[in-house]
């Protein structure tokens, strides 16, 4: 689902510059398939190092509940990334739409799902609110999801202080602690049940995927928020309204942001103020290293999936390996660059055999 | 509340524990102990001794990287070798992030560690970790903070407590201050349960004072790395430090911050900081901070760890499970600067003959 605004079957840059007709590139060139195959090799070398990294329930079911949730995240970014701007108040935007979800439960006793609703239009209001200020100043995105996120980090402690006790909601409502902690392994058809290793909570990321996916790839609306991010003029003069398009957007990472807030919540148990405090690195990681372009007009919505994969493994991988904080980060660092720059060598090298072969 | 299920279970364990003399009795640390080692055997008090270890891997996991924690890995270290334990690790890469902490001890477990002393990062959510690692057969100890509220899903917490703690501080500025004038308090996170807890201990000392002493201000988030405290205390100093006879801190780096501000600035107002950094420490001995509250992580490690491998290796089991024990907290001044630490390892045996007496039952 990588979808550039223009020839979907194609790369940007092939597409930009093309004068020959259109010719499908081997599926092995597609820099998805690379991210997949260093996923899945990365994985398996760490599962040859230290067999308890294909412990089920010990390790890859948390880390696959981590990557659902930051995958939300990276695509809460590339929502936006796609007219080109980006949403640096993400994280804020996600205990934004938690603070609700929270409120909701403990002061409305609202159950599970509404409480759910409830988190997703708060986050889509202050999400399309953003864009809305953003298209009406014309003022850049960057200072605005600045401004903002310092006035909801403002805002989100000052509300969880004045209503709570502790600094959070901890009334949880039925049915929330089996999300955290239900697996594939408890839906079962007949006799044949799921794995252990997949949460249930997965559901909302594959729901997100697919929803992103389809408007990105299917939708007339998805095209034009995609050339709104390629070229705005271009998108205008087509008769494209931008403005709204860019509240759209913002809409949508509003959203996805009070979602993977949510996810954050019933992962740990309570709805608190600090939810979302480190979303932002991951978020644009996971969305530019599966293929979403920083400048606009290029998403890769299932790549976002693998991007975070990538990070989230070498991370767990590295934790079972015992490595200290100290190289931690180094080694988190490196094996990224080693990856990537092997994955980059293997698609150069792939696309020339194939410039050649033709 | 603790889940019916959980109370019952923990309730019918201790009665049974209770109920056979023959097998199982409290041993108190001063009673004749017969052919036995005294006490912890190897550590001299107690009577609750380990028999083996070897089957008992201990990870220590504060919220993430903090010099407060530091102790805990030499302490750790020498609990292993002392108590002949399996392994101990002190893992200190969950990044003050409460998921990451989460898939920390997850990995932790998968690695083979069995008992677990755990900082944990939200208050108000490590219950719920609590109750994931005990439902898996792991013993868990929550160190140097409990979670929020009435109820604790660990074995045992073992902490400072802190409203305590920020109590006596509060107490020691008012001292230093002659009982009167005005006081700013500095601490940590706003939105954390035990920062709460803190403005709770101060506000209670200043009420005690019957308005003599006005807080003036409360500053929080300042704790998040020296260069943020350095700014709140030179921010605080130019625009109120004429009218402020006394700071008190109680967290770490506010604490270093207004111990090298009122020195640069040559302020008047009296400092009351928190822990033993060799900073503060100096900073006590040349004057420009009145004293300092210092905690026992030191203690909690130590006793800590020796708790777990007794309710891991099943020997021992909490008489209330979730129960809270003060780890202590001490008021150093420039009298006790080179004391404080004799009174420190005092509380720490103290605390192990409490264990042993009276916290838990042992077979």
């Amino acid at each position: 689902m990588r979808t550039p605004v223009t020839a979907p079957e194609h790369v940007a840059g092939e597409a930009a510059g093309a004068q020959r007709p259109p010719r499908r590139l081997p599926f092995w060139v597609d820099q998805r398939l690379g991210l997949l195959v260093l996923t899945v090799a990365l994985a398996a070398l760490f599962g040859v190092l230290r067999p308890a990294f294909l412990d089920q329930r010990l390790v890859l079911f948390p880390l696959l509940r981590e990557i659902s949730t930051l995958t939300v995240v990276a695509l809460a970014q590339l929502a936006v990334l796609s007219v080109g701007h980006m949403n640096l108040a993400v994280g804020r935007m996600a205990a934004f739409g938690a603070l609700f979800a929270g409120l909701g439960y403990d002061r409305l006793h609202l159950p599970l799902q509404l409480g759910l609703l409830v988190c997703l239009f708060a986050g889509a209001v202050i999400g399309g609110l953003t864009g809305w200020i953003i298209a009406r100043t014309g003022v850049s995105s960057f200072v605005v999801t600045l401004a903002m996120d310092f006035a909801l980090m403002g805002l989100v402690s000052l509300l969880y202080s004045a209503l709570t006790e502790n600094a959070a909601f901890t009334t949880r409502p039925s049915g929330l602690l089996d999300l955290r902690s239900a697996s594939l392994a408890d839906i079962c058809v007949g006799r044949v049940c799921g794995s252990p290793a997949v949460p249930q909570m997965a559901q909302f990321t594959v729901l997100a995927l697919v929803g992103l996916g389809f408007l990105y790839t299917r939708t007339r609306m998805g095209r034009e928020l995609l050339l709104t991010g390629a070229n705005p003029k271009a998108a205008e003069l087509s008769g494209i309204p931008t403005g709204r398009r860019v509240i759209l957007a913002h809409s949508l990472s509003g959203l996805l942001a009070a979602l993977a807030g949510f996810m954050a919540a019933v992962s740990t148990g309570t709805f608190r103020a600090s939810i979302g405090d480190d979303f932002m690195l991951p978020s644009f990681l996971g969305a530019v290293l599966g293929g979403t372009l920083l400048t606009g007009g290029v998403v890769c919505v299932v790549g976002a999936l693998l991007g975070t994969s990538l990070v989230a493994v070498i991370r767990k991988g590295l934790d079972l390996l015992g490595v200290g904080l100290e190289s931690l980060n180094i080694y988190l660092g490196c094996v990224l660059l080693l990856a990537l720059s092997a994955d980059r060598v293997r698609a150069v090298v792939s696309y020339r055999k194939v410039v050649r072969s033709t | 509340m603790r889940p019916p299920t959980r109370s019952v279970l923990s309730g019918v364990a201790a009665a049974v524990l209770l109920a056979a003399p023959a097998a199982c009795t409290i041993k108190n640390s001063g009673a004749d102990t017969g052919t036995r080692a005294p006490a912890t055997g190897k550590s001299g008090t107690g009577s609750a001794e380990l028999a083996d270890g070897s089957g008992v891997k201990v990870a220590l996991v504060p919220g993430g990287a903090h010099p407060y924690f530091q102790p805990w890995k030499a302490a750790g270290a020498a609990a292993k070798k002392e108590y002949g334990l399996g392994g101990v690790t002190f893992d200190e890469t969950a990044e003050w992030d409460q998921q990451k902490q989460d898939n920390l001890l997850s990995t932790l477990a998968a690695r083979g560690y069995n008992a677990f002393g755990v900082f944990g990062v939200s208050p108000t959510d490590i219950n719920t970790t609590f109750e994931d690692l005990r439902s898996q057969g792991f013993a868990v100890a929550s160190l140097a903070s409990c979670p929020a509220g009435p109820t604790d899903k660990a074995d045992f917490c073992l902490s400072t407590d802190v409203e305590v703690a920020a109590y006596k501080a509060a107490r020691a500025a008012i001292d230093a201050m002659g009982g009167k004038g005005t006081l700013v308090h500095l601490t940590g996170n706003n939105v954390d349960a035990n920062t709460q807890l803190r403005i709770k201990g101060v506000a209670k000392a200043v009420k005690e004072t019957g308005g003599k002493v006005r807080l003036l201000q409360t500053i929080t988030d300042v704790d998040k790395d020296l260069q943020t405290a350095q700014k709140a205390v030179s921010d605080l100093l130019a625009a109120k430090g004429d009218r402020i006879q006394g700071i008190v801190t109680t967290a770490y780096n506010p604490a270093v911050a207004a111990a090298d501000a009122v020195r640069s600035s040559g302020s008047a107002a009296k400092v009351v900081a928190i822990d033993d950094d060799a900073k503060i420490l100096g900073a006590i001995k040349d004057g420009s901070v009145a004293a300092t509250v210092v905690q026992n992580p030191v203690g909690q490690a130590e006793v800590g760890t020796w708790a777990l491998a007794l309710l891991q290796t099943k020997q021992c089991a909490m008489r209330h499970p979730g129960q809270t024990v003060d780890s202590g907290s001490f008021v150093v001044t420039k009298a006790n600067a080179g004391t404080y630490d004799a009174a420190r390892k005092a509380r720490t045996e103290q605390l192990k003959k409490e264990f042993a007496d009276t916290l838990l039952v042992c077979e």
